[in-house]
């Protein structure tokens, strides 16, 4: 190849959103708002799965809670015609992540399952990422955080936990998911079946609103949900390529 | 002006200027340890407090995660470009009053960097890895994200301080050498070690003039640079009130402003308590008060301009961020950084007021005070105002973070006070230019030494 | 470097590898024992290192009886998950159930047998001996027993199925008691009563709402605490999706709760008229003709006063609001009607109740799939027959204070919390001139506790649960501990064993796991002979790995025809409310909140997770209306007293969009005074200051039935939520469709997917 090809060859691989030619696995999950009862399940699971802290009433007052997901409450209409729509939001993945290009140590990559990573040993705490991110679902440790004992019994030794001056964020239960790549290895090799990972959100749900899964397999439960007429994406028109897709509360009549 | 210096001889010169370095009075004791001691108390002592807790001490949340360590650090970058412009841009333009100012600007620019650099390290969560925003070789084989405006930043205020550096010093070699000339000692040691073996030659005049033309031309377009590529942190952004293209001539407009702003400052102080009453006259803070007069028109323009352009979008995040920031939480700062940005300055319009020294000294403070609010409202207004509204949130300084605020300028002071006791602080060989030469005829007017 | 010589290099490397061993010495002295890489010289037996153990249990933090599995590493429970074999939960889990690990490494347990010798309240616990503590009872209770006046022992536990309760049971019996009492706050009393007036059922029937098609809900909030949430959740999904017709929810209630948000039409009625409504919805749709059995005439004359005129009036809610509801309920089928929670406790919530399962037989959803399927006996011993309603707390109140009882026992029960002050319940305890707490936290009834015996929890514990609430079919779980013991606690069951032995009463069983594991081998003897394992060991070990067992015992199309006298009953009275109406304007409603009856308020994550309708944390409020904010000119975050009849209680205001203008809600749960450093002096308990109107028909306080007036002090704090702005600005951020948008599951299979 001439130099010229080398070089135009690079740019066309690299300017692909998530800048992989495949993904490998392409994890997604769609969460259907029409489901979805607003009960916090996920959230205590999350917090329980990823040793989230325990803040304390003075950071909320601060507005320093770490909720990797939160759940957000939109109140639409004035009494008696008033309707709460909730949606649950976490780190979207998005292919064209925002906050991957600004980390000025690449402390937050694509990886080449097609999540959004953090790697908390690598950020040195400049806080772009959490600007750029139109989601807001980046979270910072202002400072470092203590168990009262015995609840660090509790703690999940595949999670790290995170020091003070590091982001942190929704990862998709990467640990999850990486103990189930582990066990297909193991059993020889074969690829991770729909349905055998599910992050700590989707696994408690009770109303079974999350699903979880690979959306390079067309027969995942996911692939299905993707299809679903009802789909879109919060902040679509920023072209962020989200993961996380919602499908749509129906508003019925009557 | 000219009028005045020409009364002087270069002895003159010689003598209050090395008498500036070599003669210490108390008072300048005093307003050092004063100074250092504030840096301790306001910024040190409490910086060491927050790496021991963490950026919790200062009042960050989320989703305001940045706050006046980056506003700070965007100011005083904006501050760095006073040396830029007067030395640079004035030199090129052939001006002579900036001769006597231009070397204390110069010094303002350097230390300004250093400043801002320092609030890079007290803004970041774990400074003690800061270094790994530096491309060097490593174990990891790490090296940074380019893409990333952060890294720009990094890049572009290096250059910026190497090359500041390189130019104030170039700049002053001449000068070391007169200073050599007239002191003993440890002193003169010192300076001969610093003015690298100048002699004073024709050729030697030449290549420096020379040097000195070729860095102020490469200096112009890098200050511009450094100042936009700050401006992308935030532009690069897609979020609304951050995302807008007029970032970049903003901020170096602003810079610029701020910076003009900030050597009236300087310029009063030196007049003060250096006694350079006959160097910096009121033809310099007429100058600088024209030029302020313009800036701030400028700048008054780009304010409405990026009000329109948000009101004009029509977008919910824009025009409701635009709200915010005229009536909403920080609305009274907005106001301030108006009346003393855009209405005060105007004053500047009448010449009375231009040569008045205490006016325009309360002038530039409060144009600074503007100015800083500009930086902290766009930092504050924006993160708290963004797509999500439920996810709004409001950020309020902390006492420690309003006194590292406070510690940065004594950090500044202390600096600067080094800086007036080993550098000449006025040009001399600038200023010579502007005088009359000695008459060659008599023998006992030969005092003056070619430096 | 100076010239050095052999011996002095020598020496100094000597020194340097002395000071070097000095150091890796004092620093492996100083290291936590959870920092050296491998723990364990010899390795337990156990457990594997980096390998994680599941093991499958039931969850106890309410009466739902959810199946979980837990995730251990290294003896340390991890992860609390649904169990996915388990017909009720099916892998879900609720927020407070995965808390659960919190009950269990709370820094506030009780470690040991503790003698609050320096008076009761003084909060001054020394430690005892178990033997010591368990002589210090059991000698009281033997010297009862042995004089005959056994009775003078009162017993009071938590709600307990399965054979910990019987255990009680022969416990109480062998003592010469029957002072036995199970406490849940949230018993549905009421329901029992309507069910066994209308139908003449024992049990709590099943709610079909996974089949449904038209969920019409009067006040049950059954996605966030009623009955059984994780189930109904479940149900609501299928019906929504899971199907080829989406599901109608329908909730009628004063505030909107959970399932108010999530309900398809939200309708305001006034407060305690849900059972006005219910008849009026009745008489429409035998006036209209959809009912044709041949009792009709019984039934139009019982329901003729209810007119959709009248009703309308009665409960604010139009008549064709009315018509359309009643149109809907009998045409979709099949259909279900629902109550409970605030519609269930007014001083007419039987009658409501009664009405409700009236409309269900009429539009005819009884014994249907998506209707009322009856449940069959549950496959062990509930809860039911021995849950404390209010009237029945207040006899033992009386009891007490009357001399009448020597000795209570409690146990993880905690009465003086929930019953109002007004009730003087806490003071006729303080009569008692003994008692003994079984809990394994202090909490303000355990705070009266001379000696605390306390127990494990229930990941430490061997136990089972056969919900009441019930699936349609019997099902039965096993606890089982999850990790040794943490402290120098005892199984409940192995503490009452204890006395009993003591006593001179034992029992057949050494400890708690013999008695369950003997209770599970009647079982499996009267097992099905064609799904019986070979022997009770494969049995058993089948049914800890799977976690669940069940019985293919549906009733499915059993129904049940009321007769005359009982159609005859049917009426609804408008609802009492203590307090004038001129002096206390505001009915106030206290609802269960994520912290339920206040039992999960010491969990620190349960405190963290915002409430689901207002993001409040760590803390309580008064939610009101809107225009009722304005005309008494109060904002968010003024700091009221809440003032009823019986007493007050200070919170701030929150302005709530989804509340009626006469109406205010608080959340129950926050307010304790005892009960650890989460849940210490935080909030407010709004059922402080209920006034104690019973409802007669099921004995039980009308919890909604207290009036109140709202007085500011002028004070005012920042409320602490976590939602910004809780309107969307049009933004869009949650976007709806209309009906046609939407297309369930599908079976068939994309070829593309959503290019990204």
């Amino acid at each position: 190849m001439s130099f010229l090809d080398r070089i135009t060859e690079g740019w066309r691989k690299n300017r692909k959103p998530g800048y992989y030619e495949e993904f490998d696995y392409h994890w997604a999950m769609t969460i259907d708002l029409d489901q979805c009862s607003g009960c916090g399940a996920c959230v205590t699971a999350c917090q329980a799965e990823n040793n989230l802290p325990i803040v304390g009433e003075d950071a909320f007052t601060k507005g320093r809670e770490i909720k990797w997901l939160r759940l957000e409450h939109y109140w639409e209409g004035e009494y008696p015609d008033v309707k709460l729509n909730v949606i649950p939001m976490m780190c979207q993945h998005c292919d064209s992540a925002p906050c991957e290009t600004v980390c000025p140590v690449s402390a937050t990559y694509h990886n080449q399952d097609g999540l959004n990573t953090q790697i908390y040993n690598r950020c040195i705490g400049t806080r772009s990422c959490a600007v750029y991110c139109p989601y807001e679902v980046r979270y910072f440790n202002y400072n470092d955080h203590a168990w009262e004992s015995p609840l660090d019994q509790q703690l999940n030794p595949d999670v790290s936990v995170r020091e003070k001056g590091v982001m942190e964020k929704c990862t998709f239960c990467i640990q999850r998911i990486r103990q189930a790549k582990d066990n297909a290895k193991d059993d020889g090799r074969r690829r991770v079946r729909d349905g055998e990972v599910q992050p700590a959100c989707v696994q408690t749900c009770p109303t079974k609103a999350m699903v979880f899964g690979d959306r390079n397999d067309p027969k995942s439960q996911v692939s299905q949900s993707l299809n679903d007429p009802r789909a879109y994406k919060v902040l679509d028109e920023l072209n962020t390529h989200s993961s996380v897709v919602y499908l749509k509360k129906v508003e019925a009549e009557g | 002006m000219d009028g005045e210096l020409n009364q002087l001889k270069y002895t003159d010169i010689h003598n209050d200027v090395v008498r500036s370095i070599v003669e210490t009075g108390p008072n300048y004791y005093i307003a050092l340890i004063t100074a250092f001691a504030f840096t301790l108390i306001c910024f040190f002592f409490p910086w060491f407090y927050q790496l021991y807790y963490g950026i919790g001490a200062a009042g960050m949340n989320h989703p305001g995660v940045w706050g006046t360590y980056l506003a700070s650090f965007i100011f005083w970058i904006g501050l760095s470009h006073s040396g830029t412009l007067l030395s640079c841009v004035l030199h090129i333009t052939n001006s002579s009053w900036r001769k006597a100012m231009y070397r204390s600007a110069e010094a303002m620019t350097l230390f300004s960097l250093v400043v801002a650099a320092i609030m890079v390290m007290v803004h970041v969560g774990r400074p003690w890895f800061i270094h790994w925003a530096a491309p060097y070789p490593n174990q990891m084989e790490m090296w940074p994200n380019f893409r990333s405006p952060l890294l720009f930043d990094v890049m572009a205020i290096t250059t910026y301080l190497t090359g500041s550096t390189i130019f104030i010093y170039m700049g002053s070699i001449p000068d070391f050498a007169a200073v050599r000339d007239r002191t003993q000692g440890w002193r003169n040691t010192m300076y001969s070690l610093m003015s690298l073996g100048w002699r004073g030659t024709d050729t030697e005049w030449h290549r420096l003039h020379w040097a000195y033309t070729f860095l102020a031309v490469l200096i112009i377009p890098l200050a511009v640079s450094v100042h936009s590529i700050v401006s992308w942190d935030f532009a690069m952004s897609i979020v609304p009130a951050l995302h807008q293209t007029i970032f970049a001539p903003y901020f170096v407009v602003g810079a610029i402003y701020s910076g003009t702003a900030g050597i009236v400052t300087v310029m009063f102080v030196l007049r003060k308590f250096m006694d350079f009453g006959q160097y910096i006259t009121e033809l310099h803070f007429d100058n600088l008060g024209k030029l302020l007069l313009v800036l701030s028109l400028l700048w008054t323009y780009i304010n409405i301009v990026e009000v329109f352009t948000g009101f004009y979008s029509g977008a919910s995040g824009e025009i409701e961020a635009l709200n915010y920031r005229l009536f909403g939480f920080y609305a009274p700062l907005y106001w301030e950084m108006i009346a003393f940005c855009a209405i005060a300055p105007l004053l500047c319009a009448f010449k009375s007021f231009r040569t008045s020294f205490v006016p325009m000294l309360v002038l530039s403070i409060a144009i600074n005070i503007g100015m800083y609010t500009e930086r902290f409202l766009i930092v504050a207004t924006s993160l708290s105002r963004q797509y999500l509204p439920d996810a709004w949130g409001l950020y309020v300084p902390s006492a420690v973070e309003i006194s590292i605020l406070l510690g940065t300028f004594a950090l500044f002071t202390t600096l600067f006070l080094l800086f007036v006791k080993v550098f000449p602080s006025v040009s001399m060989y600038e200023v010579k230019e502007t005088m009359e030469s000695p008459k060659k005829s008599t023998p006992a007017a030969s005092e003056g030494s070619p430096a | 470097m100076p010239n050095i010589d052999r011996r002095d290099f020598i020496k100094l490397v000597g020194a340097g590898g002395v000071g070097v061993g000095a150091g890796v010495v004092l620093r492996e002295s100083i290291k936590h024992p959870r920092e050296h890489l491998i723990p364990h010289v010899l390795a337990p037996e156990d457990y594997s290192s980096g390998v994680a153990t599941w093991y499958n249990s039931v969850c106890s933090m309410c009466s739902a009886g959810c199946g979980i599995s837990v995730r251990t590493r290294e003896g340390r429970a991890k992860k609390i998950e649904g169990n996915p074999s388990h017909a009720v939960n099916q892998g879900g889990l609720c927020a407070v159930g995965q808390a659960g690990l919190q009950v269990l490494y709370n820094p506030d347990r009780v470690t040991g047998p503790l003698l609050q010798a320096a008076g009761r309240g003084s909060n001054d616990f020394t430690q005892i001996t178990w033997d010591d503590g368990l002589t210090r009872v059991a000698s009281r209770l033997d010297v009862l027993r042995a004089a005959g006046r056994g009775n003078r022992v009162a017993v009071l536990t938590r709600g307990t199925s399965g054979h910990l309760a019987e255990l009680l049971e022969a416990f109480g019996q062998g003592l010469g008691t029957d002072r036995l009492l199970h406490y849940d706050y949230d018993h549905p009393h009421a329901l029992h009563v309507a069910n066994q007036r209308f139908f003449g059922e024992q049990q709590l029937p099943y709610y079909d709402l996974a089949n449904t098609r038209h969920l019409l809900s009067f006040g049950a909030d059954y996605l966030a605490g009623w009955l059984s949430p994780v189930h109904h959740s479940l149900g609501f999904a299928q019906s929504r999706h899971g199907g080829d017709h989406r599901g109608h929810f329908v909730q009628i209630e004063p505030r909107m709760s959970p399932s108010g948000a999530a309900a398809d039409e939200w309708i305001p009625a006034r407060p305690g008229t849900e059972g006005i409504l219910a008849l009026g919805l009745a008489h429409h749709i035998v006036a209209s003709g959809h009912y044709e059995g041949d009792d009709v005439d019984a039934w139009q004359e019982v329901l003729s006063a209810y007119t959709l005129a009248r009703v309308a009036q009665e409960t604010d809610v139009s008549e064709s609001t009315l018509r359309q509801l009643a149109e809907s309920f009998a045409n979709t089928r099949p259909s279900l009607a629902i109550g409970g929670d605030g519609a269930a406790n007014n001083s007419n919530g039987v009658d409501t109740l009664v009405a409700i399962n009236a409309l269900n037989y009429l539009a005819g959803n009884v014994g249907e799939m998506g209707g009322v399927i009856f449940n069959p006996d549950p496959g062990g011993a509930t809860s039911h027959s021995r849950q404390a309603n209010y009237q029945t707390l207040a006899q033992l109140a009386e009891s007490a204070r009357s001399g009448e009882i020597d000795v209570l026992i409690l146990n993880d029960a905690n009465p003086v919390f929930t019953m109002p002050v007004a009730s003087g319940f806490k003071a006729a305890l303080e009569q008692i001139p003994f008692i003994v707490s079984l809990s394994s936290f202090i909490d303000e009834t355990s705070a009266l506790a001379d000696v605390v015996l306390p127990s494990h929890t229930y990941l430490e514990s061997w136990g089972d649960a056969f919900p009441e609430q019930g699936v349609g079919f019997s099902i039965g779980a096993v606890s089982q501990p999850v990790v040794a013991p943490l402290y120098d606690t005892k199984a409940t069951g192995d503490i009452v064993l204890d006395l009993a032995r003591r006593v001179g009463k034992p029992m057949p069983w050494n400890s708690t796991e013999e008695c369950i594991k003997d209770g599970w081998n009647k079982i499996y003897q009267e097992s099905d002979s064609n799904t019986k394992t070979e022997s009770f060991e494969s049995f058993w070990t089948a049914l800890l790995k799977a976690g669940v067992w069940g019985k293919k015992n549906h009733r499915m199309t059993e129904t049940s025809r009321p007769n005359a006298n009982t159609i005859a009953s049917i009426g609804v009275d408008a609802p009492t409310f203590s307090g004038d109406a001129e002096v206390y304007p505001f009915v106030l409603q206290p609802y269960l909140s994520t912290m339920h009856d206040g039992r999960a308020a010491n969990l620190p994550w349960i405190q963290e997770l915002p409430d689901a309708m207002t993001s409040v944390v760590y803390g309580s409020w008064v939610e009101m209306n809107p225009k009722t904010a304005k005309d008494l000119g109060l904002t968010e975050g003024d700091l009221v007293d809440v003032e009823s009849p019986e007493g007050a209680v200070r919170a701030p205001i929150l302005v709530y969009p989804a509340i009626r203008p006469d109406v205010i809600a608080m959340p129950i749960g926050q307010g304790h005074t005892n009960y650890g450093r989460y849940a210490s002096n935080r909030g407010t308990n709004p059922l402080e200051i209920l006034s104690p109107v019973v409802d007669e028909n099921s004995g039980n306080v009308a919890s909604n039935a207290t009036r109140v007036k709202i007085v500011a002090t002028g004070k005012h704090v920042e409320i602490v939520k976590t939602s910004g702005k809780s309107r969307d600005l049009g933004r869009d951020i949650v976007q709806t469709t209309g009906g046609d948008d939407h297309t369930a599951q599908t079976n068939s299979i994309p070829i593309t997917v959503i290019p990204t």
